[in-house]
């Protein structure tokens, strides 16, 4: 039951890109930063990225959710808690427990996450533009849920030493809403996100069923 | 944002001049008539409200998706000129809801702008649990339309039915509403609402039914007429599903016999032209769909032969 139709989705868009400009550059800079510091691991690298991730959360749940989205969508409200609990899930797992670090090594899981980054960052615009939604009709990397999903998935597969799986629930659950989304209202650049949230469940399987 | 009070009690000169009290009547009539209920081309259908006796363009708008729109001013401007057209063709009842997310405010913002809305059947919905978040919401709604009075306001989808009756009641005997209703959609509830049809005093029930969602027939509609209640139809259209099924397929050879020279003025038709029907509202955002569907107020209406003539041509596709 979506209660908008394409055409307003994409306006709403276009109005969230020009009201924010230029967050965008912003949310890219630091997006290729996380990039950077996956190949430099160390503690306070991995802090510097369990902020930004909590950042993006944070910012796509209050900013785009509550405050843009939630005039055409009675369920935006909870889709920004759903945001902002993530955030706070970053933050606590990475920030407060700091028990982990982001790195990128040359196997499977490696490959995944790198992959994954790579497409939120690179591929998705590109995929938008061949779906007819190029700016400012597109989702910003970073400050809409789709690409920041994306992205998550990526950096989290690169978590050591093993894959955390409690900052993975919401982004499984955002997955489904945002694929029934994409769905109903046509926007097949979405369904990456399907396929990211399939490549970090085998990968995550892999991983276990390797240190079990 | 103007402030506005609409008088839907005093009937305009254009619902007069368009003569469609006694067209009413004949269509009303429809089942006892061996052909077609309307010979008089340019009446436009209007049906009476049983509890007030007041009549109403028998084709509304709903705003379910189509006025849902937020902020963006291109397509707020174009929703303008749909609503505008609707007017200008003698429409009535415009129908919404706070579930609707943005479309109160951007019919709001709409009549504020349109100088020819004296026609206005405003019908709006409280959707929330709890009495208190309920009169909050009514109160919202009020100020998003830029009215005082609504001439309809319903429980949506029979959501805390029992706590939002009260109130309604209570606001419309203190002249904040002028009737009051319980709605349901895509053949939910059907029991439940029979059971608060038979208990309860209601002007209105909104619920499905189109050419193929019969359902209601059985039981609902029937009950509606025995009991007064003026009747809302949603989804005349399926959300436009019966479109994609049906519009590459030809209109029946008898089509242009009973005044239907379109898909959309035979969902429609097939609809308003049943007795216990009040007011049907298709929701569009396209004038030229605005325009087809409030032809179908016009011309002949299909008698009781005709309708199962027309089930029988759609079930046969």
């Amino acid at each position: 039951m979506i209660p908008f139709s394409p055409d307003v989705f994409f306006a709403l868009f276009e109005e969230y890109n020009l009201a924010i400009w230029p967050a965008q550059l912003v949310a890219y800079g630091l997006g290729l930063l996380v990039l950077a510091l996956v190949f430099r691991p160390s503690r306070a690298a991995s802090a510097v990225i369990g902020a930004i991730l909590t950042a993006f959360w944070l910012w796509a749940g209050l900013v785009y959710h509550w405050y843009f989205f939630a005039p055409i969508n009675f369920a935006a409200p909870v889709f920004a808690a759903l945001f902002g609990l993530q955030a706070l899930l970053f933050f606590w797992r990475f920030l407060i427990r700091v028990d982990m670090t982001f790195a990128f090594r040359r196997d499977v899981t490696g490959a995944a996450g790198l992959t994954l980054m790579v497409l939120a960052l690179a591929v998705f615009p590109l995929f938008e533009i061949a779906a007819g939604h190029a700016w400012p009709q597109s989702a910003s990397f970073g400050l809409t849920p789709a690409p920041t999903v994306l992205f998550s998935f990526g950096a989290i597969l690169l978590a050591r030493p093993r894959i955390p799986l409690l900052v993975l629930v919401i982004p499984f659950l955002w997955t489904m809403i945002g694929t029934a989304t994409a769905w109903a209202v046509g926007i097949p650049e979405n369904m990456l996100l399907p396929a990211a949230a399939l490549l970090s469940l085998i990968v995550i399987i892999r991983q276990r069923r390797r240190m079990a | 944002m103007t402030r506005k009070r609409h008088s839907i009690f005093q009937p305009t000169r254009r619902v007069v001049l368009g003569g469609v009290a006694s067209a009413g009547v004949a269509a009303a009539a429809g089942p006892l008539l061996p052909g077609l209920s309307l010979a008089a081309p340019a009446a436009r259908l209007t049906r009476t409200i049983p509890s007030t006796g007041r009549t109403m363009p028998a084709i509304g708008m709903g705003t379910w998706i189509t006025f849902n729109v937020g902020a963006s001013r291109k397509l707020r401007d174009a929703r303008l000129k749909v609503l505008q057209t609707f007017f200008d063709m003698g429409g009535g009842m415009v129908d919404s809801s706070p579930m609707y997310g943005s479309s109160e405010e951007v019919v709001g913002h709409c009549l504020a702008r349109i100088e020819n809305d004296q026609t206005l059947f405003s019908a709006t919905k409280v959707w929330t649990m709890s009495e208190a978040m309920g009169k909050r919401q009514m109160k919202a709604s009020a100020e998003l339309w830029g009215l005082e009075t609504f001439d309809l306001m319903q429980i949506h989808n029979l959501l805390d039915w029992e706590t939002h009756l009260r109130t309604l009641r209570s606001w419309k005997e203190r002249g904040r509403f002028r009737h009051i209703g319980i709605t349901t959609s895509h053949g939910r509830r059907h029991d439940d609402l029979a059971e608060i049809m038979r208990t309860e005093p209601l002007d209105f029930v909104q619920l499905t039914y189109n050419v193929l969602d019969r359902e209601v027939e059985a039981r609902l509609l029937p009950l509606a007429a025995d009991k007064g209640i003026a009747v809302i139809i949603n989804r005349p259209f399926r959300r436009g599903a019966l479109f994609g099924k049906f519009e590459r397929q030809p209109l029946p050879a008898w089509a242009e016999e009973a005044g239907i020279s379109n898909w959309a003025e035979f969902f429609l038709k097939f609809i308003i032209s049943h007795p216990a029907v009040t007011c049907a509202i298709p929701a569009t955002s396209k004038v030229e769909h605005m325009r087809e569907n409030m032809d179908a107020l016009k011309g002949p209406m299909p008698d009781a032969a005709m309708r199962l003539r027309m089930v029988d041509y759609v079930e046969s596709l």
